[in-house]
């Protein structure tokens, strides 16, 4: 099984037929309907049409995938929308349900808080020393529970490692969005080093989550905050909270963003995501550089939107444990040297089908959970339409 | 080399097949086997569970087991009591209330219900018992020293005296 790497031709291959592009997307049209119309659901109108549109809209990104060999700009499509669809879809729920943004003390009490994916690695060592999860919601709880919420975590990652963060995170893609409005960025030279923030702020959260007994992160440092929920503001502190909240997202998520054209968030803050990355080594797909074929451009370090890549790892032929394996990189080499790659084969032995099998997982996952995501948005806009 | 690769390939359509499972199995197992974890959330925010109920004839209080904060956490040490139903309460309560059990008082709560579930509650504790804490006005300023409305029930946090 010798590697025929350098006899892939250079040049980037022509579009795939629509015939054979229609073929393959096949099982995911299939997906797309079975998650969005399984039987036994019972489903209003305006979910109806809601879950077609977004079954039409999943499965279109997909065949795009199929048609022009490329992942990043469709998955980018996704993504975005699933950013801004979500908070749409969200607050438009907690406003009907509370009448505000922030979390009264009356449903934290009542264990109504719902649970994101972000305090989970704040939750492990209270939860190993004591038993006790320091979150004000509830574990079983079917819609929002924290059980419900961890195993969707934990099936994704099985499946996706740091794909996470490009295929299902729906808070990425505001950023993302942003990233993508400047046609150059305006700050060119980053300090490599700024990559290892994330580990010191999840190390740093971890600790003071244990200490305080609270989710560090989500009361006093998640931007997030600004486009979901947010502690209610009770009194000086919970203002200062939330002016916290306010500045991290116009920084992070907008401006930043913008003038860098990165994911500045999740390259320099987000310790969710440093924690995901650890999850990149169990799991069988990355993207890997094919050294013979690569002659250093660097073309791929200015594309990778998470600083993912240095001079050092490419020279090494691999990218960095923070990969979220959003294709951009594989996309944009002149020479085809960056691949999808499944552990364990040849580097660049067959890796349209490594990038295939990739997807079928990948897009599977984002079609179940981010797709449901992007119908309720949907749903929330046209139930005002309507 | 061979073996490598076809390791390879097991191990990346075992992936998609688990993608395929997520929905219909391994969400549901990994879900349920979380819940099944001998876990609790946080007392701070639950109260802690009920060890007693006092009858007051048309309503009752629960009375839940007291409270210790963790580590540097930054709430008081407290003892949660629930007046439910709200809707057999009187417009005035002023109940006295044994938290331990011994057959004595140990505090005086007194605070109105409104018919409207929105205003903000407060509430007046008179300490009987040096082990609790009084409080004049009190709302729900932290977890530890409150009074709130959740569902059918009115809840009185009232933090305990220094040890």
């Amino acid at each position: 099984m010798a590697t025929d790497a350098r006899t892939l031709p250079l040049a980037r291959p022509a579009p795939r037929g629509i015939g054979w592009s229609l073929l393959l997307t096949l099982p995911i049209l299939v997906w797309s309907l079975l998650m969005f119309f399984n039987p036994g659901s019972s489903k209003t109108p305006i979910w109806i049409i809601s879950g077609a549109i977004t079954a039409l809209f999943m499965t279109t990104l997909f065949f795009m995938m199929m048609r022009s060999r490329s992942t990043y700009r469709w998955r980018r499509i996704f993504f975005v929308s699933l950013g801004v669809l979500f908070p749409i879809g969200f607050i438009y729920n907690i406003v009907v349900m509370r009448g505000t943004m922030g979390i009264p003390v009356e449903e934290m009490i009542a264990g109504r808080t719902p649970f994101c994916f972000m305090p989970i690695p704040m939750l492990i060592l209270p939860a190993a020393f004591t038993r006790t999860l320091v979150f004000p919601g509830s574990i079983a709880s079917a819609s929002h529970g924290i059980a419900a919420m961890v195993g969707v975590w934990l099936a994704l990652t099985l499946v996706m490692g740091k794909g996470w963060c490009s295929y299902a995170c729906f808070f990425g893609g505001i950023e993302e969005g942003v990233a993508a409005i400047p046609a150059r960025a305006k700050i060119r030279k980053l300090d490599p080093r700024l990559r290892y923030l994330p580990w010191a702020v999840l190390l740093a959260m971890v600790l003071l989550s244990l200490a305080l007994f609270e989710p560090a992160y989500c009361m006093w440092l998640c931007p997030f905050k600004a486009v979901s929920e947010y502690v209610a503001a009770r009194n000086l502190l919970g203002l200062v909270q939330n002016v916290i909240f306010i500045l991290l997202f116009a920084g992070l998520v907008i401006v930043l963003p913008f003038l860098t054209k990165k994911r500045t968030q999740c390259s320099w803050f987000c310790p969710f995501g440093a924690f995901q990355s650890i999850f990149n080594k169990i799991s069988i797909f990355e993207v890997k550089i094919d050294k013979e074929r690569c002659k250093p451009c660097l073309v791929c370090l200015n594309a990778c939107p998470n600083l993912s890549l240095s001079k050092e790892s490419v020279a090494r032929g691999e990218t960095l444990l923070s990969c979220m394996k959003c294709g951009a990189c594989v996309d944009v080499c002149p020479r085809q040297a960056i691949v999808w790659h499944i552990k364990g084969t040849e580097i660049a032995w067959k890796p349209e089908r490594a990038r295939l099998m990739f997807l079928y997982a990948a897009w599977a996952m984002a079609i179940m959970f981010g797709g449901s995501i992007i119908a309720q948005g949907i749903a929330t806009i046209l139930h005002f339409i309507v | 080399m061979k073996l490598r690769v076809v390791l390879g390939y097991t191990a990346a359509g075992a992936t998609v097949l688990v993608a395929v499972l997520t929905p219909f199995l391994l969400f549901p197992l990994f879900s349920k086997g979380v819940a099944a974890l001998p876990l609790h959330v946080d007392e701070v925010y639950s109260g802690g569970p009920t060890v007693r109920a006092i009858s007051m004839g048309a309503y009752s209080i629960d009375v839940h087991r007291p409270v210790y904060p963790h580590f540097l956490q930054s709430e008081k040490p407290f003892v949660q009591l629930d007046w439910n139903p709200v809707s057999a309460l009187p417009q005035h309560v002023s109940d006295e209330v044994d938290i331990d059990g011994d057959g004595q008082p140990d505090i005086r709560v007194c605070f109105e219900v409104p018919r409207d579930p929105k205003p903000p509650l407060r509430v007046d504790v008179v300490s009987l018992n040096p082990r609790y804490q009084t409080m004049q006005n009190a709302g729900k300023e932290k977890f530890s020293r409150l009074i709130v409305r959740v569902d059918n029930a009115i809840l009185v946090r009232v933090p305990l005296a220094n040890p």
